[in-house]
């Protein structure tokens, strides 16, 4: 029996350990492990291996749910009987839309033979890799690589079931007034270069010694793939999930079919595009369906859940998140922006007089309605001057809006870039987004922080 | 559990570990959500597992297995010990060291009258209703209230013969309104943001927060907010109440006081520090009203325990004492490195977390007199309350925090309500600038669920406590 299998085996055990007028049960395995280095140590190696059911009982509109990592069959029962409690202490739910039919879905890629079978020493070995190619400074980050199973099992008829592989290698290269930053992300472990991604954060990094103080300004900026994905994810967090809009938080609510951004902008959701980390269903079982969220700057949609498509006449996109998360909405874990046509130097030389930024740390969103995000830049931000990137600068302080900066952009990059979003906590579920890197005529810096290096 | 733990340590050593420990945990954890007088989540997860930890030619390994058998035990540990043995295959710049720790063998329970896992759901689901019927208000459009509860135990076993079981009980819940109009949204919550605060104790908590007697007040604050004004730009005086104190505390002082961010091993994700080894003992950290303290024994302190993931014992430690830089917070491998007796901060975020440098509960002591004498002091200046945005750089230096709510001070008293209030400053720069704090009457603890750290990623369940507090010259109304 494959993993797949096995998944699915497991939720449809755990779906008729359960009784109710309704039951889903959903299925999370994974194996992965992480070669965490630091100080060019590998220092914090973890493996993990767990498997996990979440179990939905709806009894006369009341709905509740139990889970737990006991898969065998007294585990499941008890966690059964958890749920069934769950609901019958509930009071009926009037919006709750019925689990979803049975529905096919997509044949997506995603799954390495080869990345689900690395093994620890292989794991520890490609970090050593991007280690010694860094001999001039102290590399930090990771090399992981995991195997994760999803199955969906209901007493509608869902049986879905996916693999999926995915890995990462993150390095950032510092010492005493230095440090650079790069990674790569793939579903395809072998097609990660750890030496290339190391090499690149310490050419990054030997440019950023004697840094210097930038003023508050309004200014243009080049926006590393790396950064813009950042933004891109808290701005795609607090607006283009259907919950936020259905209750006007969101900035697109009363925005939809309104050009609010540069005609050059098109922004999709694909679970099923192989060059992401793709997804054929949502955590209900719901095939995923790509969603063209703005379109040549025109804001078309955002991303649905059985629930809130039920509450606004629509059909469900596919990107429910599991119970009990489902109470944020929905969200889009496959975001894709087209590319434009230009390579970064020449975005550089349209931005002419601005700063160059190559990641972004600790965001937060300031208002929600205004798509107003605040966050320093670290590990890599210049100064550009006259169409060239001159100096290094401190970390800055921004508070920029993020439909200003792509309200009037100077060009996109034409090679794309997939930006791992997930740092892994709880159960492993990778997510990440493709970007190109961006110019723009807009991003606010507010203050100056701390210079580069350790 | 405990022999579970024992066995995978003693299968660690056999293939070839010099240290190892090990923690078998079980985790019962129940989530209640209402949201306009409808239950949104009814949840009730269970999860158990052991992490083994190794040492082996001083590099670390960890591995976890689900199983709370003799084979999951036995199975983390040489998957562990093989991990280590890869990592250390090439050698690397540093070699683990663990400072000397007695080997401990105790147990530990929260104190508490209720266990809050016992608590029907229905009793629950009340709870949160009756608050959100207290928020009812014309101009509020989304009221929301939840509570949750958890049960945990923990054993653990090391090579060096320590034995634990401590068994930790918690609970949490909070409201929140939010109000809009015109393009605008506001929020008010209590008792505070982000979920509400939580504690080490039974369900008593729970009912003395008394979320339904502050439901008015919060939605009437909500709506009120939509017409306030907003925040002026300028610099001035400003007081911030106890919780934004408390998330001022954790972020500019607790993670910088974090030795494995003064080391660097957190570089790449959460960051480093602007403290440096040397500082201890002569960092001017703040005015000499600032006195900061790490309690892991603190009563219904989220970071309270007997011992800490490393099997240290529980112990209060000075942080900062009249402003200068005196402890931080690390474990057995920091305080080899450090040279002095620092540890007693480890904790795992589960079975299958390696554990990490954390904070436990990290206080503010307080100052001497009211609120109201803080405000007597301030001819013109902004008072501050409940935390809506977080954001500091890398070093733990530059931050931006906004409030949800601010009231101007005139002439000593407070005046016009503002809205979408925020400020920013230096760390050390800012604490220079504490000029009052008030006294313990006026002292809170809150207790959060949420600080992310470590790749891959942790949450921490750490506490605060914190009395309002004065600060001169400070840069407020930073928007875009």
């Amino acid at each position: 029996m494959s993993e797949s299998e096995r998944a699915l085996d497991v939720a449809e055990r755990a779906r008729r350990a359960a009784s109710g007028d309704e039951i889903d049960a959903l299925v999370h395995l994974e194996r992965s492990g992480f070669a965490r280095f630091a100080g060019s140590t590998v220092h914090q190696p973890t493996l993990i291996e767990d498997e996990s059911v979440t179990i939905r009982v709806v009894r006369d509109g009341r709905v509740g749910a139990s889970s737990t990592n006991r898969t065998d069959d007294d585990g499941l029962r008890a966690a059964a009987k958890r749920a069934g409690e769950a609901a019958d202490n509930a009071p009926a739910d009037p919006a709750f839309p019925g689990l979803p039919p049975a529905a096919e879905a997509p044949a997506v890629e995603g799954f390495d033979e080869e990345t689900a079978a690395l093994a620890p020493e292989e794991q520890a070995a490609r970090a050593w890799t991007a280690i010694e190619a860094a001999p001039r400074h102290g590399l930090y980050g990771y090399f992981t690589s995991g195997a994760t199973d999803i199955a969906v099992a209901s007493s509608t008829g869902i049986a879905a079931s996916q693999s999926m592989t995915d890995a990462t290698v993150r390095a950032l290269a510092a010492s005493d007034g230095e440090s650079g930053y790069a990674e790569a992300t793939s579903w395809r472990a072998g097609e990660l270069d750890p030496a290339a991604v190391a090499s690149e954060a310490a050419e990054k990094a030997i440019r950023t010694r004697d840094a210097a103080a930038f003023e508050a300004a309004v200014c243009r900026a080049v926006l590393e793939p790396y950064a813009f994905a950042e933004l891109l994810w808290y701005f795609a967090f607090s607006s283009l999930g259907a919950l936020s809009l259905l209750e006007g938080r969101s900035y697109l609510a009363e925005r939809i079919g309104e050009r609010c951004f540069d005609p050059s902008f098109t922004l999709r959701d694909d679970g099923r595009d192989a060059r992401g980390l793709p997804k054929a269903f949502d955590f209900e079982g719901v095939p995923k369906e790509p969603v063209t969220l703005v379109e040549d700057g025109v804001v078309r949609d955002v991303v649905w859940d059985r629930r809130t498509a039920a509450r606004a006449g629509r059909e469900s996109t596919g990107h429910a998140l599991a119970a009990p998360a489902q109470a944020h909405g929905p969200l889009p874990f496959n975001l894709v922006v087209e590319p434009g046509d230009a390579d970064v130097d020449e975005l550089v030389e349209r931005v002419d007089d601005g700063i160059y930024v190559t990641r972004l740390h600790y965001l937060n969103i300031v208002d929600p309605r205004e798509g107003l995000i605040t966050g320093m830049t670290r590990d890599g931000t210049f100064r550009i001057e006259k169409g060239r990137v001159t100096r290094p600068l401190v970390n800055l302080r921004f508070t920029t809006s993020f439909p200003a900066l792509v309200e009037r952009l100077l060009g996109l990059s034409s090679d794309v870039k997939l930006v791992n979003l997930s740092d892994f906590y709880d159960e492993r579920y990778p997510y990440a987004s493709l970007v190109p890197a961006v110019a723009t005529e807009t991003f606010t810096i507010v203050g100056s922080g701390s210079g580069p290096g350790l | 559990m405990r022999d579970l733990c024992r066995h995978a340590v003693d299968a660690a050593v056999a293939s070839g570990a010099g240290y190892a420990d090990a923690r078998a945990i079980t985790r019962r954890a129940q989530d209640v959500s209402t949201k306009n007088r409808q239950v949104e989540t009814v949840s009730d997860a269970e999860s158990a597992g052991i992490g083994v930890r190794v040492l082996v030619d001083g590099a670390w390994g960890f591995a976890c297995d689900r199983r709370l058998t003799d084979d999951g035990a036995r199975d983390a540990a040489l998957r562990a010990a093989a991990f280590a043995r890869a990592s250390a295959s090439r050698g690397g710049k540093r070699r683990v060291e663990l400072a000397p720790a007695p080997a401990r063998q105790g147990e530990y329970q929260t104190p508490g009258h209720r266990d809050p896992i016992d608590v029907p759901l229905a009793e629950k689901i009340e709870v949160c209703l009756r608050a959100e019927e207290a928020m009812s208000h014309r101009d509020v459009e989304i009221t929301e209230a939840s509570v949750r509860a958890q049960r945990e135990e923990r054993a653990f076993a090391s090579s060096e013969g320590a034995d634990i079981f401590q068994k930790f009980y918690e609970c949490g819940g909070g409201i929140s309104s939010l109000a809009i109009a015109d393009g605008r949204v506001q929020t008010r919550s209590y008792p505070s943001s982000h979920g509400g605060s939580s504690a080490q104790a039974g369900w008593e908590y729970i009912e003395s927060l008394g979320l339904d007697g502050e439901g008015p007040r919060v939605a009437e604050e909500a709506a009120a907010l939509l017409r306030a004004a907003p925040c002026p730009a300028g610099v001035t005086t400003i007081v911030l109440d106890s919780e934004q104190m408390e998330l001022q505390v954790h972020e500019s002082v607790g993670h910088p006081t974090e030795l494995d961010r003064v080391y660097g091993t957190e570089a790449a994700y959460a960051g480093t520090s602007f403290l440096k080894p040397e500082d201890l003992g002569s960092l001017r950290y703040g005015s000499d009203l600032m006195n900061i303290t790490a309690d892991p024994t603190t009563p219904q302190g989220l970071g309270t325990f007997a011992f800490d993931d490393e099997g240290v014992p529980a112990a209060r430690q000075p942080i900062v004492e009249a402003g200068v830089l005196r402890g931080f917070l690390g474990s057995r491998e920091t305080s080899a490195v450090l040279g002095t007796s620092t540890g007693g901060s480890m904790r795992a975020d589960g079975w299958s977390r390696m554990p990490l440098v954390r904070m436990t509960n990290l206080h503010l002591e307080a100052g001497e007199g009211s609120f109201e004498d803080l405000l007597a002091d301030v001819d013109d200046g902004i008072y501050l309350a409940t935390n809506k945005s977080w954001s500091i750089d890398d070093k733990r230096l530059n931050f931006q925090f906004g409030t949800e709510i601010a009231w101007e001070i005139k002439r000593g008293k407070l005046g016009r309500m503002l809205r979408d209030a925020t400020y920013t400053g230096v760390t050390p720069v800012f604490w220079g600038s504490l000029d009052a704090l008030a006294g313990p009457d006026e002292w809170r603890m809150q207790g959060l669920t949420n600080c992310g750290k470590g790749q891959p990623g942790q949450h921490a369940h750490v506490s605060h406590g914190a009395p309002p507090a004065r600060f001169r010259d400070v840069q407020v109304g930073v928007r875009s």
